[in-house]
């Protein structure tokens, strides 16, 4: 008898609480490997967002939210795995990793699963289009993204450029699509220089560039770390003086903390925690549940993940995954940490705020949150 | 040609069929995330399987293999990927590729096709290398490749993720894969080629003695081995739908090798229980990575624990098991012991035509030493001819010259009109001169069978090999022991069996190199009976090294004595008794001469 009970009582330890008034969410995003530095923070912004919405009863006050994670390493392969066990687990939505290429190697498993699948932070415009009705995406562009930065420029008076781009992955194709807006504006290009991911030593790219004369007014990047402060340094080191524009990915602590030579630093990324804004209060909330401050947007477009799901959720009036997947296909203005989000009219790419920040004294300046004129944004591309 | 019982070969087949089988449909019948797991470790498992082939036979490790399965699954890729999606993903394809679009079946094919040519032309080049050289080798081609892959974007896609592979494999055509795999490898094991190269593995210089060409065994295995890998990553690339240059790197050549340690790098047993070992403990381990609850309380979810886990694992095996769980035998070879087969029908044993090899003055010389300094001899069949001398003397030297295992500094080698100075030891062997080794070199973790069959299949074309393994075995005496480990015999058995393994190459002259060393007074008499008989029933000339002057006095015809390198007197037992300069080699001079002639090192016995 008492083997029964103490086996029925690790049975139903062990049992995932299946009620049919719980939404079931899984992550399969990198919390290691060289994609964790963005899929770590969002990780915190969504757990965030679900203990707020469980604590007020869940979703409409009845659907509560349960997380079931995986690690996919910043894999392409483990994120194929990964996606298909959570599919095979029956869950309602499943959340990829923040870059296309991890989170393309699913589409083949959500597209048959015909389960909704959101990336956390990915930003090529490529990826919906690919992926299918299935794939969503949480992030501004990349065409969007580089539409906002050279209007900036090009108003900034800056009428000469020089990017610096790496094919090895398509967020990091994102100063191709600047120089088109950029030369579409009236801008020149000077050149282009290509490194491979994780290379180590920008001195040749560095040298190349300030041997220019006059050297170019801007240089753009989508770089991020650990690539981004090494040709920052090697920049600099070589005399190159020019206005240095990044992209999103270098929304992170390390960023802010280089400094004399982060110093003047201008970036796109999504929200800029503006007095009497959603993202200031967001921050406000995080720090007083995790003990210190938001180191990235990212966290902040992870609680948007999970409002956004939350609105399909009520806007489907149930779990089930086609309901939810054509219901997000259609939200406007959901109000997430960053300000609101529009998947209506979209192929999956969401419209919401771009905000440019500056590196100043090490900490972060506002810049500008224009409204991207569409005239602008070039069509998305495979690169 | 299979060199094993019948009945091995047939009860590894069908059980490897049988429990695949199985396997797939009790998967099939729990549910879809177990078929899933089961389809991944059926291509682990080809994958380990086809590293074996190679690492496991040949006993070079290999850190490559994951190259071919990188090779093989971009190639397959390319050929199956739906043209529309090629055209937006790899717009600048070469027009022929961008059109084809091929099955599954159609694409693995070319796909193990184009990686086995791949792998030939690689192994011919690192073919050429011994030991460690070979391993960093590998090493070496598995880096390149990766970065090849990851250079070649209009191709692969660079290091961007190759998706949209249609996701073809399940779990039925996984299982058809693992068991052209694991039969491919069972048989490889036991073939002629995967004998002789096992042979080359416990000893690579007395399996060149006996005519193994090693090099060509290494390549034969590399080639196939590269195949089964192309396979695997065919499998792969089509099961997954999306895969990058990553999957083929250094974390899944790991899992796969220690798939291979932990299970045993020479069976095929040790392939499957070490990818069922390590995927169980990887499966539970990632399960209980995401954190769990137990009796209520919670674990907190901590990242790598599988990657921990099979570090544990590896050093277990590596501590405690460090032949890996499955050991060196098959499953089949330790349950079913049939006696050795037995020859169809016993030939009669043929007399040698005369013949006699004559050297003439050889010399070696190591840098500045002269081992061997300018010594000619001649052996006829039909003799025995002893060599005797201090050590030291050059005696070793001068067998190595002959065999082929060193090449004279100076000095000439003929049989009759052939000329054999410079040829390699199989090429010597072939021309019917075999030898044994001082310090016994014998296969060790091979049966006796075995050492003696490989020799009698890689010398004169194989012809015969069974009728003349079990003649040699018959005349040393050693048909009992044929289904015995040849490194669990007595010592004087395994000399015996060196003997058995030199004669099976047929040869009309013999090098004994020591053969009654460690042999006790009835095992040498019985020795010098039979060495006796091999000259005059089968008319081959042998020349006999050994300290035994007992043993040499009533054997030889003639000797030969060689002291520091120098032919110091030659004649019949009589004459060299009496020879005063041999007697000055092995006994010293007497004191009254030794004032005169101070400055000469006094000889050792």
């Amino acid at each position: 008898m008492k083997h029964v009970v103490l086996s029925t009582f690790i049975a139903a330890s062990l049992a995932m609480p299946a009620a049919a008034d719980t939404l079931r969410i899984g992550t399969a995003t990198a919390q290691t490997g060289a994609l964790a530095y963005a899929d770590a923070p969002t990780m915190l912004g969504m757990k965030m967002a679900v203990d707020d919405i469980n604590a007020a009863g869940g979703i409409g006050g009845k659907t509560k939210i349960e997380l079931v994670e995986k690690d996919v390493r910043s894999d392409p392969a483990q994120t194929s795995i990964a996606a298909q066990e959570l599919a095979d687990d029956g869950v309602s939505v499943i959340v990829l990793p923040g870059d296309s290429d991890p989170a393309l190697a699913a589409i083949g498993v959500v597209g048959a699963a015909e389960i909704p699948a959101i990336s956390t932070v990915a930003s090529s415009p490529t990826l919906p289009e690919i992926g299918g009705d299935y794939m969503f995406s949480n992030f501004p562009g990349d065409n969007v993204q580089a539409a906002v930065s050279a209007k900036w420029a090009y108003d900034q008076g800056y009428r000469t450029a020089w990017i610096v781009y790496s094919p090895d992955t398509q967020y990091t194709t994102m100063p191709l699509y600047f120089a088109d807006v950029f030369t579409r504006l009236g801008g020149k290009m000077l050149g282009q220089s290509t490194n491979t991911l994780g290379q180590q030593d920008f001195s040749a790219i560095a040298t190349t560039i300030a041997a220019q004369d006059p050297q170019p007014d801007v240089v753009m990047t989508s770089a991020y770390e650990p690539d981004f402060p090494s040709l920052l340094k090697a920049l600099r080191a070589a005399g190159v003086t020019s206005q240095i524009i990044g992209s999103d990915g270098i929304d992170s602590p390390t960023t802010f903390s280089l400094g004399e030579v982060g110093e003047g630093v201008v970036f796109t990324t999504a929200g800029f925690p503006t007095p009497g804004s959603a993202l200031e209060k967001f921050n406000k909330e995080f720090e007083a549940r995790y003990g210190k401050a938001p180191d990235t947007i990212y966290s902040a477009v992870g609680y948007d993940l999970i409002k956004v799901i939350e609105a399909a959720v009520l806007k489907a009036g149930s779990t089930d995954p086609k309901a939810i997947r054509n219901a997000m296909a259609s939200l406007e203005n959901v109000q997430g940490a960053t300000g609101t989000i529009t998947y209506a009219g979209t192929n999956g790419m969401p419209i919401r705020q771009v905000s440019l920040v500056r590196v100043k004294n090490g900490a972060r300046e506002f810049v500008a949150q224009p409204t991207p004129d569409p005239a602008l944004i070039p069509e998305p591309r495979m690169e | 040609m299979m060199t094993s019982p019948r009945i091995h070969i047939a009860a590894a087949i069908l059980a490897i069929i049988v429990v695949t089988f199985a396997a797939t449909l009790a998967a099939g019948m729990i549910g879809a995330s177990i078929e899933r797991t089961l389809t991944v470790f059926f291509i682990s498992l080809i994958g380990v399987a086809g590293i074996g082939i190679y690492a496991g036979n040949s006993g070079i490790l290999s850190f490559g293999h994951l190259a071919f399965m990188g090779i093989g699954a971009y190639a397959a890729s390319i050929l199956t990927l739906p043209a529309p999606l090629k055209a937006a993903t790899l717009p600048k394809l070469p027009g022929w590729l961008a059109a084809t679009q091929l099955d599954l079946l159609s694409a693995t094919l070319i796909a193990m096709a184009v990686t086995a040519l791949f792998a030939l032309f690689v192994g011919w080049a690192i073919g050429r290398l011994e030991g460690s050289a070979a391993v960093i080798a590998t090493l070496g081609l598995l880096i390149i490749v990766h970065g090849v892959i990851i250079g070649w974007r209009d191709v692969t896609r660079g290091a961007q993720s190759f998706f949209g592979v249609p996701r073809e494999t399940g779990v039925w055509t996984a299982a058809i894969g693992c068991i052209v795999a694991l039969v491919a490898a069972r048989l490889y094991r036991d073939s002629v080629s995967g004998l002789r190269l096992r042979a080359g593995r416990e000893d690579p210089i007395s399996a060149g003695a006996v005519g193994i060409r090693i090099r060509r065994e290494r390549l034969i295995a590399w080639v196939l081995s590269a195949a089964i890998m192309a396979m695997a990553g065919a499998l792969l690339a089509h099961f997954l739908g999306a895969f990058s240059v990553k999957k083929f790197y250094f974390s899944d050549t790991f899992m796969l090798l220690a798939m291979l340690i932990v299970g045993g790098m020479t069976t095929v047993t040790g392939a499957v229980t070490g990818a069922v070992v390590i995927t169980l403990v990887t499966e539970l381990l990632r399960r209980l990575e995401g954190g769990f609850s137990v009796f209520g309380m919670d674990v907190p979810p901590i990242l790598g624990t599988a990657q921990i886990g099979i570090g544990i694992i590896i050093l277990f095996a590596m501590f405690r098991k460090a032949n890996g769980l499955a050991g060196l035998k098959e499953w089949e070879e330790r349950v079913f012991r049939p006696a050795a087969e037995r020859s169809e029908t016993a030939k009669p044993a043929e007399l040698q035509e005369k013949s006699t090899l004559q050297a003439d003055h050889l010399t070696m010389r190591f840098g500045g030493l002269t081992a061997v300094n300018d010594v000619s001899m001649h052996v006829e069949t039909g003799e025995i001819v002893g060599l005797i001398g201090p050590n030291g003397s050059g005696k070793t030297t001068y067998l190595n010259m002959l065999s082929g295992l060193l090449a004279p500094s100076a000095g000439t080698i003929r049989r009759g009109a052939v000329e054999l100075t410079g040829l390699t030891p199989p090429e010597i062997a072939e021309h019917g001169i075999a030898r044994t080794f001082q310090n016994i070199r014998l296969f060790s973790d091979l049966t006796v069978d075995q050492n003696v069959l490989v020799a009698a299949l890689s010398t004169k074309g194989g012809r015969d090999a069974r009728a003349r393994t079990h003649a040699a075995l018959d005349r040393l005496g050693l048909l009992e022991k044929a289904a015995e480990d040849a490194g669990t015999l007595s010592y004087g058995d395994q000399r015996r069996v060196e003997i058995a393994r030199a004669l099976a190459c047929q040869p009309s002259i013999l090098f004994l190199d020591e053969p009654a060393a460690g042999m006790n007074r009835e095992e040498t008499e019985d020795l010098m009976a039979r060495l006796r008989g091999l000259t005059e029933d089968l008319g081959i000339g042998i020349l006999l090294v050994d300290h035994d002057l007992h043993l040499i006095n009533l054997l030889c015809t003639r000797i030969a004595v060689l002291n520091e390198g120098n032919l110091i007197a030659q004649g019949t037992p009589e004459e060299i008794r009496k020879d005063p300069a041999v007697i000055e080699a092995y006994l010293g001079l007497g004191k009254e001469h030794q004032s005169a002639r101070s400055t000469k090192r006094e000889p050792q016995t």
